[in-house]
């Protein structure tokens, strides 16, 4: 299982990653914007990043990209929550360094399995 | 993990959602950790908490508080110490009967009940399980389906007491006639293929109180809300949305709901 960082700045949203991967075996960090993520990662060094694209302080493409200039952590994956039919959003994450992009809206289900996938591709 | 002490002893509990209260109580096979699709399918509207009833999951062991009266002072309590007010509940097996056990004792405090796998009968019930330990229980009730794993897992951390006790108690109460007088509105759940309670022959609700109604899942055994997820989570959200006091009645089975993050 694994350490996962969550930012969203939706709680209910929010509340409901964290109760599902938690639940699924993850140790989870939440937080609620970029600058937080950017400030946890660093600290707790986290497997997974997981990151909603349009949060208020910092954006999620502006939180990977200052942790994709940060030697300790640039090279933990980061995975982007994208808005169905923000395909420029999914564009411009992967420019930013991201790894993957998960549409929403998505089942709790579909969420578990993407990043049971997602890690098991990092560990190979 | 989330616990209270209630009566000097750790209740296990876990919450998800914001809104109005709604409790999930388990059954004879595992403890709150099953209800985790129900919770966050409710979640969107609901503030859902799950519990661990003493004898079972992470709750304290104790043989002393294993009869159904102790376990509906634990929710008394658990309301009373999380500042709780009128609830929903949705209990399966031995949550059941504790839900409809505090349903009668506090109307005032209960809005509605669904009860999964309740046995109408004394006779509903199979023997075995008063007699099989929590992991043949799980072996036998539970399928193979990946879901059930999370009451598989569970089981075995049950007090074989805490089951055989409420079991007990089952025997010396007339549940026909105590669920008849229940003015709560109730919704009765059963699985088609459920090998510890027999479901009712057929959907017959004509001699059931005008506030009551039953719904048989064809494809499920033991565990509708793990056998038939989408179905059972889409009877709960519509019964949930009920106006308060509303009849039941006109429920029924619907295609897949699923709850989907934006």
């Amino acid at each position: 299982m694994a350490k996962i960082l969550i930012a969203e700045d939706e709680r209910d949203i929010r509340d409901l990653i964290t109760f599902t991967l938690r639940f699924a075996g993850h140790e989870v960090l939440a937080t609620a914007n970029g600058e937080e993520a950017y400030e946890k990662a660093l600290k707790e060094i986290p497997d997974l990043i997981l990151m909603d694209v349009r949060m208020p302080r910092m954006t999620g493409y502006e939180a990977c990209k200052k942790m994709k200039g940060e030697a300790s952590i640039k090279n933990i994956p980061v995975v982007f929550l994208s808005a169905k039919g923000q395909e420029t959003e999914v564009q411009t994450g992967l420019e930013v360094g991201a790894v993957e992009y998960i549409l929403k809206p998505f089942s709790p289900d579909q969420l578990t399995e993407r990043v049971k996938t997602i890690l098991g591709q990092i560990r190979k | 993990m989330s616990a209270v002490i209630l009566q000097d002893e750790i209740v296990h509990y876990e919450v998800l959602g914001r809104g109005r209260p709604l409790i999930f109580l388990h059954g004879w096979v595992g403890s709150w950790r099953y209800w985790i699709p129900s919770m966050q399918a409710a979640s969107v509207t609901f503030r859902a908490y799950a519990i661990d009833l003493w004898g079972f999951g992470d709750s304290t062991k104790d043989q002393s508080r294993y009869t159904i009266e102790q376990q509906v002072n634990l929710i008394d309590n658990f309301l009373d110490k999380l500042g709780i007010g009128r609830i929903a509940l949705v209990g399966h097996g031995l949550g059941a009967v504790v839900a409809l056990n505090f349903a009668a004792a506090k109307p005032e405090i209960v809005d509605r009940v669904m009860a999964v796998g309740f046995p109408l009968d004394g006779n509903q019930v199979n023997p075995r399980l008063r007699t099989a330990t929590p992991v043949e229980l799980a072996d036998w009730l539970l399928g193979r389906i990946p879901a059930a794993e999370s009451a598989r897992v569970e089981a075995p951390k049950a007090d074989i007491l805490a089951v055989q006790t409420s079991l007990n108690n089952l025997q010396n109460v007339d549940l026909v006639d105590f669920s008849a007088h229940i003015v709560t509105p109730c919704l009765f759940v059963h699985g088609q293929n459920d090998p510890a309670i027999t479901p009712p022959q057929v959907e017959d609700n004509t001699n059931l109180p005008e506030h009551t109604h039953q719904v048989i899942f064809e494809q499920s055994g033991h565990f509708p809300m793990l056998d038939e997820t989408s179905k059972f989570n889409r009877l709960l959200s519509d019964f949930l949305s009920l106006q308060s006091g509303e009849s039941p009645r006109q429920l029924q089975l619907k295609e897949e709901w699923k709850r989907r993050v934006r």
